[in-house]
């Protein structure tokens, strides 16, 4: 079962990176590592690649951006397991790969569409996200963002800390 | 009540629904007519242990829904594989649910055995699902979800728009439907159809058998699409009266049903593609004679995106009374048992193996690395699924992909070749 509680109601905190397009989100941890759950393993290999100290710089909060087809590729589960343990608490991109968003929202992460993110925001800019309505407040611009809010049933997955405990709250005999 | 204009795909959610008509953007939960599944560890075996002990379901309402597949895992004989089978296959017993074992890949077995019929919707949690669609069928691979379904008997899903490609013209000699799927996504985009249903019509879409339908539509998924179909035409309908295994309803888009976006692709005009090692993405796809110089090692056909009897046919006649280079290693993986028996009957097999070609029994297991795994420094070309670092061994091996005939063009030549120079030759 997803070890992570449902987030609050309005997420605060930073951004702690900026992906591209089409990015792979196999990359956060390195392809040769994508097997590893083990907490102690994923933490010396997350984001090696893009910034060695970010393990260190990230809080609970703290969101990553990416741009178009975010999570393209054959994504897998444990990059996504390495950042909720550093506390990375929702990712909002310019758009999300079908696969991808499927599986993390499984999982009960906020992906929040929201088109001209990547242009609003640098990295480490204070963001203030309201999932349920898809909002995405900017504070150091004023500027404020907003996607397509998620169905009522995508919403009760993210409340209930992802679409298991959903289900067995549902179904469980 | 008035009649709303639908594709094939809201048609079938509707029905999949139990509503009159479904509009994209919709979420609503959706009655699967078969819920799908191969066995792999992390899988099917969490699964199974979360359904018996986490929800305590010890019986099935409908087990008929519920279709299992042993296809990966098969060539090593080892303790691991036998564990794993041994527990789906207890699951399957204990629940009165069919397990088809080593008949081929799932995918492919599905089809051969009428569970894809016109009209039937059909869930999996593995996307390559999606060739279904050749039949007129809905396949949609939805991950993790499909435990929602083994629980409760349906799915909530955002009813997906759809994305219409006329097809014209017909594929020239030595080209194909991979071809195919690689010019849509290097036009469209690794996103071009993202959320969507590809939907394949016209001409061009009318000329192409069932096994080229089904190598293109279980590619969808690398332009986002969700799935891909076809109207059921005769040469479906044909497929379907020869194996159906009880009652179905056919079901086509209407003339003036809404599309999101609708793009024509001149069959006649597609070269062959190949595909750069990491990912099918626009930028990694290529015509074949930019790549014309790149030595390769290994090549390999099958997969559930080929290996059908068309494709083996194509490789046999490229290599017929020839003989595939010294530092090339061809291994040709038929989709299920009934294609390597018909192969094996047409003589196609004894063509590839006198040409060199290793001939495999029928398993997913070259595709992703399990059987004969690539080495640190090899190149391979492969109609495989995905070519991202890793998929088929070392990650310090390098993939690239194409049709069944660039591949056995290319392992004549040791180098990738446009198969269309060794037909002219």
């Amino acid at each position: 079962m997803s070890g992570y509680p449902p987030p609050p109601d309005v997420i605060h905190g930073r951004v702690a990176w900026i992906f591209g397009d089409d990015f792979d989100v196999d990359l956060i941890i390195g392809v040769e590592n994508i097997k590893y759950y083990d907490a102690d393993v994923l933490r010396e290999v997350t984001m090696k690649a893009y910034d060695p100290h970010f393990v260190d710089r990230v809080r609970p909060g703290d969101v990553i951006v990416g741009g178009r087809n975010f999570g393209y590729g054959h994504p897998h589960y444990p990059p996504l397991v390495a950042l909720r343990n550093l506390g990375v608490s929702a990712v909002i991109a310019e758009s999300f790969s079908p696969g991808f968003w499927r599986g993390e929202t499984y999982n009960g992460m906020p992906l929040i569409t929201a088109p001209g993110i990547t242009d609003h925001v640098q990295r480490w800019d204070p963001v203030e996200v309201d999932w349920r309505k898809a909002r995405v407040s900017l504070p150091a611009t004023g500027t404020t963002l907003e996607g397509t809010p998620p169905s009522e049933r995508v919403t009760k997955i993210i409340e209930a800390g992802g679409s298991l405990r959903l289900l067995l709250a549902e179904h469980r005999r | 009540m008035i009649d709303v204009p639908q594709t094939i795909t809201e048609k079938i959610l509707a029905r999949a629904g139990g509503v009159d008509s479904v509009r994209p953007g919709q979420n609503l939960p959706f009655r699967p007519d078969h819920m799908i599944a191969y066995d792999f560890p992390g899988y099917t075996d969490v699964m199974f242990r979360q359904m018996h002990e986490d929800f305590g379901i010890t019986e099935l309402a409908e087990p008929e829904r519920y279709l299992v597949f042993i296809d990966h895992m098969l060539t090593k004989g080892d303790a691991k594989e036998r564990d794993i089978h041994k527990v789906t296959r207890d699951w399957c017993e204990f629940y009165g649910v069919t397990l088809h074992e080593a008949e081929g890949i799932g995918h492919q077995v599905t089809a051969e055995l009428g569970y894809a019929l016109p009209g039937r919707f059909l869930i999996h949690f593995d996307g390559h699902v999606s060739g279904l669609g050749a039949f007129g069928a809905l396949g949609w691979g939805v991950r993790r979800d499909l435990l929602e379904a083994w629980v409760s008997g349906q799915i909530y899903l955002d009813v997906p728009a759809t994305v219409r490609f006329d097809l014209t013209g017909q594929f020239r000699p030595g080209v194909d439907n991979r071809d195919l799927i690689h010019a849509i996504i290097g036009r469209l985009g690794a996103d071009g159809c993202a959320h969507q249903v590809m939907e394949f019509g016209g001409p061009g879409a009318e000329s192409m058998s069932i096994d080229r339908r089904q190598g293109l539509c279980g590619m969808a998924m690398f332009t986002g699409a969700v799935s891909a179909i076809f109207n059921p035409d005769r040469t479906a309908l044909d497929y379907a009266a020869a194996v159906a295994r009880g009652p179905y309803e056919p079901v086509a888009s209407d003339p003036d049903a809404e599309y999101s976006s609708r793009h024509t692709f001149d069959l006649s005009a597609i070269e062959p593609q190949v595909v750069l090692p990491g990912s099918a993405r626009s930028a990694n796809t290529r015509g074949v004679s930019e790549l014309d110089s790149t030595e390769v090692t290994k090549a390999f056909i099958g997969s559930c995106a080929s290996g059908r009897i068309e494709d083996i046919r194509s490789a046999a006649e490229l290599l017929r009374g020839r003989r595939v280079a010294e530092s090339v290693e061809l291994n040709v993986v038929p989709t299920s048992a009934e294609i390597h028996r018909q192969a094996e009957q047409e003589g196609l097999l004894d063509v590839l193996r006198s040409a060199g070609a290793n001939i495999h029994t029928s398993s997913c297991d070259f595709c992703f690395g399990y059987q004969k795994p690539l080495q640190p420094g090899e190149k391979c070309i492969s109609t495989g699924v995905l070519n991202i670092s890793g998929r088929m061994g070392s990650t310090k091996s390098e993939i690239y992909m194409g049709s069944a005939s660039t591949v056995a063009a290319s392992a004549l030549t040791g180098k990738i070749t446009d198969p269309r120079e060794v037909m002219a030759s």
